[in-house]
């Protein structure tokens, strides 16, 4: 075994960072970062994999996206202008506000986060790019694609029609392909949701400067880290529920058909587990910027950093607690109803005391009035407005009363552009001059802000009466005599205010000719990313700082200067390879020189055969599909092969400094091993959900367990447990030998355990071959959760066979074994998921 | 280089962990009293009323916040809130302390949470 650990001196000396460094090295040193991080041009311009290109891509598609999103909107606002308006008809409605709520929170909310944090994120931690950039750039392919494919089908009359939450059995039984484009378009969207992510987390924990400790990091770091982990666990709900919803829809199996055994209320609770999540995971990312903006406008640090992390944490952990709360007129007991009524209750007590923090800092401190903080104020006064609303919803009987009426319709759009929109334009005009180098114009902003804030209190507070009065939501039309009609002219007067506001903003945003900035740091903030030059390049930070402050730019006074200067770590790329630093998760001590990843069509092309498997089974072109897929997974194995763990040219390198790290890295401390953690997790909460499914159709259903009906058979489940769990023992084992330099055991292991495992799964698959999914729920979610392990298999075959073809040529040997790692810690999920779909298929049927 | 920082605290990976252990807690309350009712009230509630739910609800309570007052003990001592000592922000004391003044006011606000979620089970007497 090389010894990898870290030598030379750390933390850095005063005197060490006060020894300049002479001109020409400096000048060599640039030329090579530069080179190196080169964005390219012309049409290869589209394989870059940089954070702040994809960063910009997302961003600007999301925009378009909400563009279109806020266009259905005001067609529908015409349509309730009046009475018995025959603008819309009822059909085209349905799919108008079905798409209205899906694009707005799936191709707008949600990616805009991903967009801005992987545009920003790096920047506040003086990171180069972010641990996987590649991935990002697949995400964002991803999201393209899919994005353009659901929005797509509303102008070819084929739209989902039945509301963003898809309840069935009206979407189960729509005929039509609207509900399977809502389904596979939008699961691939979740899937590049969940590898954004992994990536922001691993970023967060791994990637930060030397020197930034956890107490430290600016506080956006902290909320990505709760919505990273959030993601993690309300994502995969909605991704379970998908497969059923679609294993409904193609198949015909009855999860959600009341007359097999089914339960259409089993689809409210994995639609809500993650749409309560998925509100805060929309708003505590846009409110972090206002924690970024906050301290700057008010020139100092900012008040209560500790009672703020508590705030994002603890809103983190109670927001999994309130998903009931939309499903209040179920019939539940009205005992479940009072803990989620609760639960709504106490998430307002974390949810406040930031927004008092952020209060407490203004008033201490010399608050100079700025575009960013205009949007931020108008913000915090719409979302108190919504919150307030909320407080009311969330009592049962209150919600009884206005359930499905414009109160909810007024209270949700409150909360989500006061809680996202406005502080998301804060953000706008706060980061627009780092990342393009140019200033929006304050007079255009001003319009935009006061036609936005005032156009939606316009639009939205008579909503309240309107649902108040009894106007149900999503009706096409209504009677002229119900005291409605002023209300909603009003309102629809109000959206095309909004909508002036933001072509304002649009136009501001993409005209030519906006002031270019006249210095770095134009609202002398405090934190790491105004550290970059006035014109801006390709690197992210010329060398990556050592820190002792929350906010450096002000308590260092000399950082900047010795940051571009070189005199930092990282200041060179004489092997022509893109780096960053890694640093460990508490203190943020280097640990290792991380290669990342270049620019590559490679990931345009996974992207595109991805959606191929997801979008082509729509058409029922299921081999097509296939085969899509299949090639989608042999460019993602090219893309693992050629461009990641690969084994470095020398064992440790100098970073700066006289600090010499490593260029390798396996296990758990490798951002690798720690991005399968993390997706692994994710996983296992889709797998949990299925379980749950089991479990909730129990109690649910008196008739779950029909009379005579047929189990999985024990002992060919037996075999398949046993061969599974020899296969995982020998990947395990395989680890070990081949660290322990016994190479020929190492890959025999690694021969037999894919054959095991193909026999597990083949004859877990055997085991249930007599029941018959599509005559009941029982047999059916059997072979879901057969289904979702044998899938596990596979993948985790393609892993052994990956590790053996790693060791055969060279990839993996005793000393670079990070793959091997992986593969492993995948097997330890993938065997505990082998277990429990046992004990739940073969067991719990015989005992309960 | 130098492993001073070792040498003074051992590495508080753990202590990140330990923020979410009150927060948990709650998250496992919550998780039994909802699936504990949601079961009850299906198999048994008609025929037995929920004199035993609302027993075993203020039993879990009364462990979850054992568990939280224990978190928060512990965690108000890795706080320090008087000792004036560490206001360096990058030196360790100041990582220490402030992982566990966080802990400690995710600890009172788990506290919260686990006593609103009990307080329906004190007063709804039937699993309509």
């Amino acid at each position: 075994m090389t010894d990898r650990t870290p030598r030379g001196p750390y933390p850095p000396t005063e005197e060490m960072l006060a020894e300049p460094v002479p001109e020409e090295i400096q000048r060599a040193q640039s030329e090579r970062l530069r080179k190196v991080w080169q964005t390219k041009t012309g049409i290869r311009y589209l394989m870059s994999v940089n954070n702040s290109e994809v960063g910009k891509w997302y961003s600007l598609t999301c925009l378009a996206f909400m563009l279109v999103a806020g266009v259905l909107a005001l067609l529908m606002r015409v349509q309730l202008a009046y009475p018995q308006m025959q603008f819309l008809d009822a059909d085209r409605f349905n799919q108008f506000f079905t798409m209205h709520g899906s694009a707005m929170m799936f191709l707008f909310a949600v990616p805009l986060f991903e967009a801005m944090a992987i545009l920003i994120l790096p920047a506040f931690l003086g990171a180069r790019d972010m641990p996987f950039p590649r991935l990002s750039a697949f995400g964002y392919w991803s999201f393209l694609i899919g994005g353009i494919f659901v929005l797509g089908s509303v102008f070819f009359d084929a739209a989902p029609k039945s509301g963003w939450f898809m309840y069935p059995p009206l979407a189960t039984e729509d005929e039509g392909v609207g509900s399977d484009i809502w389904l596979l378009g939008l699961s691939f969207i979740e899937i590049a949701s969940i590898a954004a992510a992994v990536e922001l987390i691993v970023g967060v924990l791994k990637c930060r400067p030397p020197g930034m400790r956890v107490n430290m990091m600016p506080l956006y770091a902290w909320y990505v880290l709760v919505v990273g982990g959030m993601i993690l666990f309300a994502f995969p709900p909605l991704i379970a529920g998908d497969l059923l919803f679609e294993l409904e829809r193609a198949l015909d199996w009855p999860f959600f058909d009341h007359t097999r055994g089914g339960d259409p209320i089993f689809w409210q609770h994995l639609f809500w587990i993650f749409g309560h999540p998925e509100v805060y995971i929309v708003f505590l990312p846009s409110i972090a910027i206002a924690a970024m903006v906050v301290p700057t406008v008010a020139q100092r640090p900012i008040v209560g950093y500790s009672w703020i992390v508590l705030s994002a944490v603890g809103t983190g952990f109670l927001s999994f607690g309130l998903w009931v709360h939309h499903m209040f007129t179920t019939g539940l007991p009205l005992i479940s109803l009072g803990f989620f009524s609760a639960a709504s209750e106490a998430v307002v007590i974390p949810t406040g005391i930031q927004i008092f923090a952020f209060l407490a800092t203004l008033m201490v401190g010399r608050v100079t009035i700025s575009l960013p903080l205009l949007w931020i104020a108008g913000g915090l006064a719409i979302f108190t407005a919504g919150g307030l609303t909320g407080v009311m919803l969330a009592i049962a009987p209150f919600d009884w009363q206005v359930h499905d009426t414009y109160f909810v319709v007024a209270h949700l759009h409150y909360t989500l552009f006061g809680g996202m929109i406005l502080p998301v334009m804060a953000g706008v005009y706060y980061f627009f001059p780092f990342f393009t180098k140019r200033m929006l114009s304050k007079r255009l902003g001003k319009w935009a802000f006061w036609l936005i804030f005032g156009g939606f209190n316009l639009t939205f507070l008579p909503m309240h009466l309107t649902g108040l009065l009894g106007m149900p939501r999503r009706v096409f039309t209504y009677p002229g005599d119900l005291g409605w009609n002023t209300l909603n002219l009003i309102s629809t007067v109000g959206a095309f205010i909004i909508a002036m506001g933001f072509l304002i903003f649009t136009y501001d945003l993409l005209r030519p000719g906006k002031p270019r900035l006249s210095s770095r740091n134009p609202w002398r903030a405090g934190t790491l990313e105004w550290s970059d030059t006035k014109t801006g390049e390709d690197w992210g930070v010329r060398s990556i700082p050592y820190i002792t402050s929350r906010y450096p730019l002000w308590d260092q006074p000399k950082l900047v200067e010795r940051m571009d200067a070189g005199r930092y770590y990282l200041p060179d790329a004489p092997e022509g390879l893109r780096e960053t630093m890694v640093t460990s998760v508490i203190d943020a001590k280097p640990v290792q020189v991380q290669r990342v990843t270049g620019d590559a069509w490679i990931t345009l092309w996974a992207a595109g055969f991805t959606g191929g498997c997801f979008i082509l089974p729509t058409f029922h072109l299921y081999v097509p599909a296939v085969i899509s897929g299949a090639f989608a997974v042999v460019c993602i194995l090219y893309w693992l092969w050629t461009s990641t763990a690969r084994k470095p040219e020398k064992p440790m390198k100098d970073a700066g400094l006289g600090l010499s790290l490593p260029t390798y890295s396996a296990g758990p401390e490798s951002v690798g091993w720690w991005a399968m953690w993390i997706t692994m997790l994710g996983d296992s909460t889709a797998f949990a959900s299925i379980v749950f499914g089991f479990f909730f159709y129990w109690t649910s259903r008196a008739d779950f367990l029909p009379e005579g009906a047929a189990h999985a058979d024990a002992a060919l489940l037996a075999l398949s447990v046993m061969a599974l769990a020899l296969a995982w023992a020998l990947t395990y084992a395989a680890r070990h030998l081949n660290r322990a330099g016994r190479i020929a055991a190492c890959r025999a292991a690694l021969i037999a355990a894919p054959l095991l495992a193909v026999a597990g799964g083949g004859v877990m698959v055997l085991s249930v071959m007599q029941l018959a999914p599509s005559s009941h729920v029982y047999p059916a979610v059997v072979c879901a959760l057969v289904i979702w392990t044998v899938a596990h298999v596979a993948v985790g075959v393609v892993m052994q066979l990956y590790c053996l073809a790693g060791s055969a040529f060279g990839k993996i040997d005793p000393d670079h074994d990070a793959d091997l790692w992986n593969v492993t810690l995948y097997w330890h999920f993938h065997v505990l998921t082998v277990l429990v779909t046992a004990a739940i298929i073969g067991l719990a049927p015989r005992l309960l | 280089m130098s492993h001073q920082d070792q040498d003074e605290f051992r590495d508080e990976s753990v202590s990140l962990w330990r923020i979410a252990f009150a927060p948990t807690v709650w998250a496992f309350h919550f998780l039994l009293c909802y699936a504990g009712g949601a079961v009850w009230c299906a198999k048994f509630g008609a025929a037995q009323g929920v004199g035993f739910l609302r027993i075993s609800v203020l039993g879990l309570t009364v462990l979850a916040l054992a568990l939280i007052v224990w978190q928060g003990w512990r965690s108000a001592r890795q706080w320090e809130p008087h000792d004036a000592s560490a206001t360096d922000l990058h030196r360790p004391e100041s990582r220490h302390r402030f992982l566990g003044h966080a802990a400690f006011l995710l600890s009172i606000i788990s506290g919260v949470g686990v006593i609103y979620v009990a307080l329906p089970a004190l007063f709804i007497t039937s699993c309509r």
